[in-house]
C-alpha cells in the first residue's frame, strides 16, 4: 500500500492537461500545467514533458494548423496528443515495454483522453469555462485532479495499469454497446420513452433506457447518449452497484476491492486516493477529498467509486453532491449537456436489470430538491407499470453475457455513423492467441492509419477498405470498412484459402449485418 | 374540419332544455283506417296491422318507411282477438274467440277454423314459427299444441301437444324463445326455444319477487316481462314492483342465469332495443336510461333524459332539430303532430324499437343519437367501445369515433388514455377483419385514387358470397354473433365477467333467419347528423351509406386521424409520435398490417424536430418497418442528416430496390461500389452514362478506364454505343494529358 505500491506504474504512464495560453512568460511555465500524473514527479520533469510537447504542438502547427501534432513515437514512450478544447492539450505519455505486454495502439489510448475529457465536461462544464471563470486556475485543478485520478483509479488494476493494449483491440472505445430487441419490446420500450416525455409536460426531458449494460433507448444525441452511457455503466447499472456492496468504509477499500469479470469496471481504489491525498494536496490548493475540511472549492467528485446505491423507491441515490442544507434529501446528480449546453437534473430509476435514466432540465424546476421530488413521484406513478413491462419483455428476450457471441468468429463490429459498437464477449476473446491479437492490433493500427489519411482527403466521402491478413499461428485477420461500419475479425483453426476467410465474412455479414459488408 | 368542433357543436346544439339521447323523428308512420276497430303488431311478420271488420290493413314496418302504404285483405266479419300472418304471409290468421282461430288463404281467400277441443280449455294466444317441427303453435291454459300447415289439403295437422298449466305467456319472434308463466304468483316459468333447429326445452325457473308485506304477495303479470336480444343473446326482463328492480336474466340451453338487476324509477316501464342498447323507458317520469349490456357493467351508458320528437316543421324551436332535407320529406298535414305527447298514455312499445301511438294511429321509430351519446361521456375508450360496437348506422359511429380520435389528440389528453382508445379501435378492426364484416362494407366504397387498396383479395371472396344467396343476411348475422363472443373473450377487461359464454352451458343464440336490425337499408341518410358535415363530404360519398361496420382500418386512421391532425397540431410534434406509437403498439398486438404512410409520417415528425436519433433507433429495432415509402422519406429527411439518408440507403439496398438505390449510390460518388453492386446482383437497366458522367467528373482516368471496361464487359454491344466512343476519346485525351 502507499507510494511504493504504485511507483512502477506510475513509471509507465504520464498523464497531463495543459492550456497553452497560460504561463506565457519565463519563470511561470508551471502554471500552464492544470493537471499532472504522478503528481509527485518533480516540477522540472514535469516541466519537460509540457515543455517537448509544446515546442512540437507549436512546431507541426506551422503545417497543419487545424491539427497539429497527434502523437510522437520516440524509443522508450509513445506521447499521444490530444487538444479537446482550443489551445487545452492533453497529453498522455506511456513506456514502450520490453515486456510485449505494453503494446499500445494510440487512437485507443487518444479514445481513452477523449473519454476523461467528454466525462469531465458532463459534470463541470468545459475547463476554459473553468478557467474563465477562475483565473487563477485553482478552481480548474481542484475539479480535475480527483476527477481524473477517480477515473483513473478505474483503469488501475492492482498494480498494473489497464491501458487499452493489444488485448483490448476488439474493443471500441466511446461507442455504445446497444441490446438487440424484437419489434414488440422496441415498441413498448419507445412508448415508455413517450411516457416519461409526455409525464414531464412541456419541458424537455431526456431519457436513457439501459437493460444490463447495454443500451436500449436514448433521446439524446449521439455525444451526450455516449458519455451518460458511459457513467452509467461505470457507476449506475446494476452490475457497477453491486461492486460496491462491500463496504462503505473508506478505509477498509483497499483490500476488499472486487474486481468484475468483463474488465470494465475495477474497483482498486486506496491506492491511489492515498497517494494523492499525500503529495498533491499540499502542492495544488484544493482537497480531493472532501470530508476532509479544508476545500476552498466545493468539488464534486462524479467518479467516486461506491457512492451510489439504491434506494428505497427504486431510484439510485448517492451523497456524491452533498445533502441540502437542513434537509436530509440527497442532493440530485446535475449533468451538463453538450447538445442543448444546458444543467439537467439526473434522475437514475433501476428495476430489477432495468436501468431508467431521465434528465430534467434544472431551470424548468424553480424550487430545487422538492420540485425534482415532485417530478420523481409523478414518474413513478406514470410510468411504474410500463417499466415492469418493458423489464420483462427484455429479460425474456435477454440472452445473457454470451448473446452476441457468434461462433468461430471473434469480432468487432462498429456503426460509427451511430458510435455502436457491438463485440464477441470478452470471455470469447480471451481464448484468442496472443499471435491472433497482435496481428490484429497490427491490422487495426493500419486501418486507423487510412481512416486518419482518409479523413484528411475527402471529408464527406466514405472509403471502402478491405484488409486480410493470415498470422502466423495462420488465423485470419479481416478488417472491412464500407459506408462507415467498420469490421473486425479474427478466424482461428481456419481453411487456408483466402476464398474461406471471405466466405466466413459473408455469411457474418449478412446474417448479423443486414449485409452491410457483403459488397462482393 | 376539426373532432374538435364536433364535439362543442354537438353538445351546444341541443342545448341544456333539449338534450336527448334517443329520439323519434317526424313524420311517422300513419295508420288511421276509417272505421278502424283494432290496431296490431305481428312481430313474426314485422307488420302492422288495423282491422275494420270486414278488413284487414298490414303495412311492413321493416325497412321503416312513413310513406309505406298498406295491404289491403278481406275477411268474413266478426269479433278480432288477433291477427298474425303466417311467415310467408300467405296466410292470415285471426282469433276470433278463446277458443277457435280462423284461417284465410289470401290467394284464394279460402278459408279453414280451428277450435279448442274441450270447453275447459282457453286459447291464450298463437304464433307461427319457422322451426321445422310445426307451422303455428297455439297457447292454450292447458298447454301447448304444435300444428303443421298441410298446403295440399289447406288444414293444420296436430304434431304434438305438451300439457303444461299456462297463465300468461310471452313470446317474440326474434328470440323464437316462449316463456310460460304458471303458479300462484306467476313467478314460474316453463320455456321453450322453437328455433330453425328444434324445440329446446328450458330448465323451469323462477323469477325473483320481493314481497312488500308479510302476507301480501304481488302476482307478476305479463305486461312485466320483456324478452330482449342483444348482440345475439337473449335476455329476460322482468319487473319487480315492489323492489323496484328491473331483474335481468339470460338464456342458456340448460340454465337461466340472473345477471344482475337495473333500478327503475316509474311503475311504468318499457323496454326497446335499438341496435343492441337496452332502453328502458321510465315512462312515468318521461325518460329513458339507456344500458349496453354487453359488458358485465351494468351502468347505464348515459344519464336519464326524455326521448325527443325530431323533424317537425314549423315546431316550437326548442325540442327541433329540423333541417332543410327532412322538411321537405314532410307533408302538410300535421296539426296533430304538434299534440304528440312523448310518453302518452296510448304508447304501445312494440319489440324491439318501434313505438306505437295507438290514439292517434301513428308509428314511430325509436332511433339512438349517437353524437349525443358520445358527447354526454368524458372516458373516451368506454364510448369507442360503444360506438365500435354499432351496427346500424356504422357510418355515423365511424365518423365520430373519427372525430373523438382527432380531438382527443388536438386536445393533448394523457398518452395512456389515448393508447386505450387506440386498443379499442385496433381490437375492433381487427375483429372485424376477421369476421369479414369490414369488407363487406368496403366492397361498395369508391377508394380514392391513388390510394393502393389493401384489402383487395378478401373484398372479391366477399362478393361472390353476398351474392349468391338471398340468405345473405343470415350469413351476415351469424358472423356477427360469432363477432360477438369473439369480443367476449378478446377483450381483457371483460373476460372474466362473460367466461359463461366459453364454459359449459352454450348460450342461447337467436335464430340464424332473423336479422332485425343489420338492414344497412335502414341506415337512412337523414339520420346522418351535423357530425358529417364535419368531415369531408368526399369522405362520405366514397363510403356511402353501405357499411356494415363502423370499424377503422389503419389506413383510415391515418387519412382521417393522424394526418389531419398533424395538419393542425402546433407545437412539439412528439406527442403525436407517442400516440402514433400507441397505435403502433396496438396494431402489433393484434397482428394488424399499418399502411407505411403512417411510418412516413412518423419519420417526418422526428425530423421535424431533429430527433434523429431516435429516428434511428425505430429504424433500426424495425418499429417503423422496411418499405420503399419509409426508404424514401429517410433519402428525403436525411438531407439535414447524413446518418438517416445513410439509413435510406441501406433499406433501399435491404428491400431490396436495386435501380434506387445503385442510382443513389452514383448520385454520391460511390460510382465503382455502385458498379460492383450492379455485377453482383446483376441490376439491368442501368445507364452506363451516368458513371462514365461521374468518373469523368473525378478527372481520373483510371476510374473512367475501369467504368468503360465494366460496361463492355457487363452489356454485350456496348463498345458500338455513342457512349463507349465519346467517353472512350475523353479517356485517351485525358490520358495524353497525363502522358504529356
Amino acid at each position: 500500500m502507499g507510494l511504493a505500491s504504485v511507483n512502477p506504474s506510475s513509471e509507465g504512464l504520464q498523464l497531463c492537461i495543459f492550456d497553452l495560453r497560460r504561463g506565457q512568460h519565463e519563470g511561470q511555465e508551471l502554471d500552464k500545467i492544470l493537471f499532472f500524473y504522478p503528481a509527485d514527479l518533480p516540477f522540472s520533469t514535469q516541466l519537460s514533458v509540457t515543455g517537448l510537447s509544446e515546442g512540437l504542438i507549436t512546431f507541426t502547427r506551422i503545417f497543419s494548423p487545424e491539427a497539429a501534432c497527434e502523437v510522437i513515437e520516440a524509443e522508450r514512450h509513445s506521447h499521444v496528443f490530444y487538444e479537446p478544447e482550443p489551445d487545452i492539450w492533453m497529453v498522455m505519455v506511456v513506456e514502450k515495454s520490453k515486456e510485449a505486454e505494453a503494446i499500445w495502439r494510440t487512437d485507443a489510448l487518444r479514445e481513452v483522453l477523449k473519454e476523461v475529457h467528454s466525462l469531465f465536461m458532463m459534470f463541470h462544464g468545459s475547463i476554459r469555462a473553468l478557467l474563465d471563470k477562475e483565473p487563477g486556475g485553482g478552481l480548474t485543478r481542484s475539479h480535475l485532479y480527483p476527477f481524473v485520478m477517480d477515473y483513473l483509479r478505474d483503469i488501475f488494476s492492482g498494480k498494473k495499469l489497464q491501458l487499452p493494449s493489444f488485448h483490448d483491440c476488439l474493443n471500441e472505445r466511446r461507442t455504445v454497446q446497444m441490446l438487440t430487441v424484437g419489434r414488440e419490446a422496441a415498441i413498448e420500450v419507445q412508448t415508455l420513452v413517450r411516457t416519461l416525455e409526455s409525464s414531464a409536460g412541456n419541458t424537455h426531458c431526456f431519457s436513457l433506457i439501459l437493460f444490463q449494460d447495454l443500451l436500449v433507448s436514448s433521446t439524446l444525441p449521439p455525444e451526450d447518449t455516449i458519455n451518460l452511457f458511459t457513467y452509467a455503466v461505470l457507476r449506475l447499472t446494476p452490475r457497477a452497484l453491486s461492486s460496491g456492496v462491500s463496504s462503505w468504509s473508506y478505509l477498509r477499500k483497499g483490500y476488499s476491492s472486487s474486481q468484475v469479470a468483463g474488465g470494465s469496471t475495477f474497483a482498486h481504489s486506496g491506492s491511489v486516493a492515498e497517494q494523492f491525498s499525500g503529495s498533491v494536496a499540499e502542492q495544488f490548493s484544493g482537497s480531493c477529498d472532501t470530508s476532509s475540511g479544508d476545500d476552498r472549492y466545493r468539488v464534486v467528485r462524479p467518479l467516486q467509486n461506491d457512492r451510489w446505491s439504491k434506494g428505497k423507491d427504486g431510484f439510485l441515490i448517492t451523497d456524491i453532491w452533498g445533502t441540502e442544507v437542513g434537509d436530509l434529501d440527497l442532493a440530485t446528480p446535475t449533468v451538463w449537456l453538450k447538445h442543448t449546453e444546458a444543467r439537467m437534473y439526473l434522475c437514475a430509476y433501476q428495476y430489477k436489470s432495468l436501468t431508467v435514466i431521465f434528465l430534467i432540465p434544472v431551470n424548468s424546476i424553480l424550487n430545487g430538491e422538492q420540485g425534482v421530488s415532485m417530478e420523481k413521484q409523478k414518474f413513478l406513478e406514470n410510468a411504474s407499470l410500463k417499466i415492469l413491462k418493458v423489464e420483462e419483455k427484455l429479460s425474456k428476450g435477454w440472452g445473457g453475457e454470451n448473446a452476441y457471441h457468434v461462433s468461430g468468429y471473434r469480432y468487432l463490429l462498429v456503426d460509427s455513423n451511430r458510435a455502436i459498437s457491438r463485440a464477441s464477449p470478452a470471455g470469447k476473446v480471451t481464448t484468442l492467441t496472443k499471435e491472433s491479437l497482435l496481428a490484429l492490433h497490427m491490422l487495426r493500427d493500419e486501418v486507423d492509419l487510412e481512416k486518419g489519411k482518409n479523413k484528411w482527403d475527402h471529408k464527406a466521402h466514405d472509403k471502402d477498405l478491405e484488409m486480410c491478413i493470415r498470422a502466423k499461428n495462420n488465423a485470419w485477420v479481416i478488417a472491412r470498412i464500407t459506408g462507415g461500419k467498420e469490421l473486425y475479425m479474427v478466424l482461428e483453426k481456419a481453411n487456408e484459402k483466402l476464398l474461406y476467410a471471405s466466405d466466413a465474412v459473408e455469411k457474418f455479414s449478412d446474417r448479423y449485418c443486414n449485409g452491410a459488408f457483403s459488397l462482393d | 374540419m376539426s373532432g374538435k368542433a364536433s364535439i362543442s357543436q354537438s353538445s351546444t346544439g341541443f342545448g341544456s332544455g333539449a338534450l336527448s339521447h334517443v329520439y323519434i323523428k317526424h313524420p311517422p308512420l300513419r295508420c288511421s283506417i276509417p272505421g278502424s276497430m283494432g290496431l296490431f303488431y305481428d312481430d313474426g311478420t314485422k307488420l302492422l296491422i288495423s282491422t275494420t271488420s270486414t278488413q284487414v290493413f298490414s303495412w311492413k314496418t321493416v325497412p321503416f318507411s312513413p310513406l309505406a302504404a298498406p295491404t289491403t285483405d278481406s275477411i268474413s266479419e266478426g269479433p278480432i282477438l288477433a291477427v298474425r300472418f303466417s311467415l310467408d304471409e300467405k296466410l292470415i290468421a285471426v282469433q276470433r274467440s278463446n277458443s277457435e282461430i280462423q284461417f284465410w288463404l289470401r290467394e284464394t281467400g279460402e278459408t279453414f277454423c280451428q277450435k279448442c277441443k274441450s270447453e275447459s280449455e282457453s286459447i291464450l294466444g298463437f304464433f307461427w314459427t319457422d322451426c321445422p317441427l310445426c307451422d303455428i303453435v297455439v297457447v292454450k291454459t292447458s298447454g301447448l299444441d304444435f300444428y303443421s300447415y298441410d298446403p295440399a289439403s289447406k288444414s293444420l295437422t296436430l304434431v304434438e301437444t305438451r300439457k303444461l298449466n299456462v297463465s300468461w305467456y310471452v313470446y317474440t319472434h326474434e328470440s323464437r324463445l316462449l316463456l310460460l308463466a304458471s303458479g300462484m304468483q306467476c313467478k314460474t316459468f316453463n320455456g321453450f326455444q322453437l328455433s330453425s333447429g328444434g324445440v329446446i326445452r328450458l330448465p323451469k325457473f323462477e323469477m325473483l319477487m320481493a314481497k312488500s308485506e308479510a302476507n301480501s304477495k304481488p302476482v307478476l303479470a305479463d305486461e312485466d316481462l320483456y324478452i330482449v336480444t342483444v348482440y345475439g343473446r337473449i335476455y329476460c326482463l322482468q319487473v319487480d314492483r315492489v323492489a323496484m328492480l328491473l331483474h335481468c336474466y339470460r338464456f342458456y340451453r340448460d340454465a337461466v342465469v340472473q345477471q344482475g338487476s337495473l333500478p327503475i324509477y316509474s311503475s311504468k316501464v318499457a323496454i326497446s332495443v335499438v341496435d343492441n342498447v337496452l332502453l328502458v323507458h321510465q315512462v312515468d317520469a318521461k325518460v329513458v336510461i339507456l344500458y349496453d349490456i354487453f359488458a358485465d357493467s351494468r351502468a347505464p351508458i348515459s344519464a336519464p333524459l326524455p326521448v325527443l320528437l325530431r323533424g317537425l316543421p314549423r315546431s316550437n324551436s326548442s325540442t327541433s332539430r329540423s333541417n332543410g332535407r327532412e322538411s321537405e320529406n314532410s307533408e302538410t298535414s300535421n296539426a296533430n303532430y304538434h299534440e304528440t305527447i312523448i310518453y302518452g298514455d296510448d304508447w304501445n312499445f312494440l319489440v324491439p324499437d318501434l313505438v306505437c301511438d295507438v290514439a292517434n294511429k301513428l308509428l314511430w321509430k325509436i332511433h339512438l343519437d349517437l353524437e349525443a351519446i358520445s358527447a354526454s361521456s368524458s372516458e373516451v375508450p368506454s364510448v369507442l367501445e360503444f360506438l365500435q360496437r354499432r351496427k346500424l348506422e356504422a357510418n355515423k359511429a365511424k365518423q365520430l369515433c373519427l372525430a373523438i380520435t382527432r380531438t382527443v389528440i388536438l386536445e393533448r389528453r394523457p398518452v395512456n388514455m389515448v393508447g386505450r382508445a387506440m386498443d379499442v379501435i385496433v381490437t375492433s378492426y381487427s375483429l372485424s377483419i376477421k369476421t369479414g364484416s369490414y369488407f363487406k362494407g368496403t366492397k361498395a366504397e369508391r377508394r380514392p385514387t391513388g390510394v393502393p387498396n389493401v384489402n383487395n383479395p378478401e373484398a372479391g371472396t366477399d362478393v361472390s358470397v353476398s351474392q349468391t344467396d338471398g340468405r345473405g343476411k343470415s350469413i351476415k348475422f351469424e358472423s356477427n354473433s360469432r363477432h360477438n363472443s369473439g369480443l367476449i373473450n378478446r377483450s381483457s377487461t371483460y373476460s372474466a365477467s362473460d367466461s359463461e359464454d366459453t364454459g359449459s352451458s352454450e348460450p342461447l343464440k337467436t335464430n340464424l333467419d332473423d336479422t332485425p336490425e343489420t338492414q344497412p337499408s335502414s341506415l337512412q341518410p337523414q339520420t346522418l347528423g351535423p357530425v358529417n358535415n364535419l368531415v369531408n363530404h368526399d369522405v362520405l360519398e366514397q363510403q356511402e351509406t353501405q357499411l356494415a361496420t363502423p370499424a377503422i382500418s389503419p389506413d383510415e386512421m391515418y387519412k382521417f386521424v393522424f394526418a389531419p391532425v398533424d395538419e393542425e397540431m402546433v407545437g412539439e410534434p412528439s406527442y403525436l409520435v407517442a400516440i402514433i406509437l400507441e397505435f403502433l403498439r396496438s396494431a402489433n398486438v393484434e397482428k394488424v398490417k399499418v399502411h407505411p404512410n403512417i411510418y412516413v409520417l412518423t419519420i417526418q415528425l422526428l425530423a421535424r424536430s431533429e430527433r434523429y436519433a431516435e429516428l434511428g433507433l425505430f429504424i433500426i429495432n424495425k418499429i417503423l418497418e422496411p418499405s420503399k415509402e419509409v426508404a424514401f422519406q429517410l433519402l428525403e429527411s436525411g438531407r439535414q442528416n447524413p446518418q438517416t439518408r445513410k439509413l435510406g440507403l441501406d433499406m433501399l439496398r435491404q428491400h431490396p430496390l436495386h435501380n434506387d438505390y445503385v442510382l443513389l449510390l452514383v448520385q454520391d460518388g460511390y460510382y465503382l461500389e455502385a458498379l460492383r453492386y450492379v455485377r453482383k446482383h446483376k441490376v439491368t437497366g442501368v445507364r452506363p452514362s451516368l458513371f462514365l458522367e461521374a468518373a469523368f467528373s473525378s478527372n481520373d482516368p483510371q476510374h473512367l478506364a475501369a467504368v468503360l471496361r465494366f460496361f463492355s464487359d457487363f452489356i454485350p454491344g456496348f463498345r458500338n454505343t455513342t457512349d463507349f466512343c465519346a467517353y472512350y476519346r475523353v479517356l485517351s485525351e485525358m490520358n495524353g494529358t497525363v502522358n504529356a
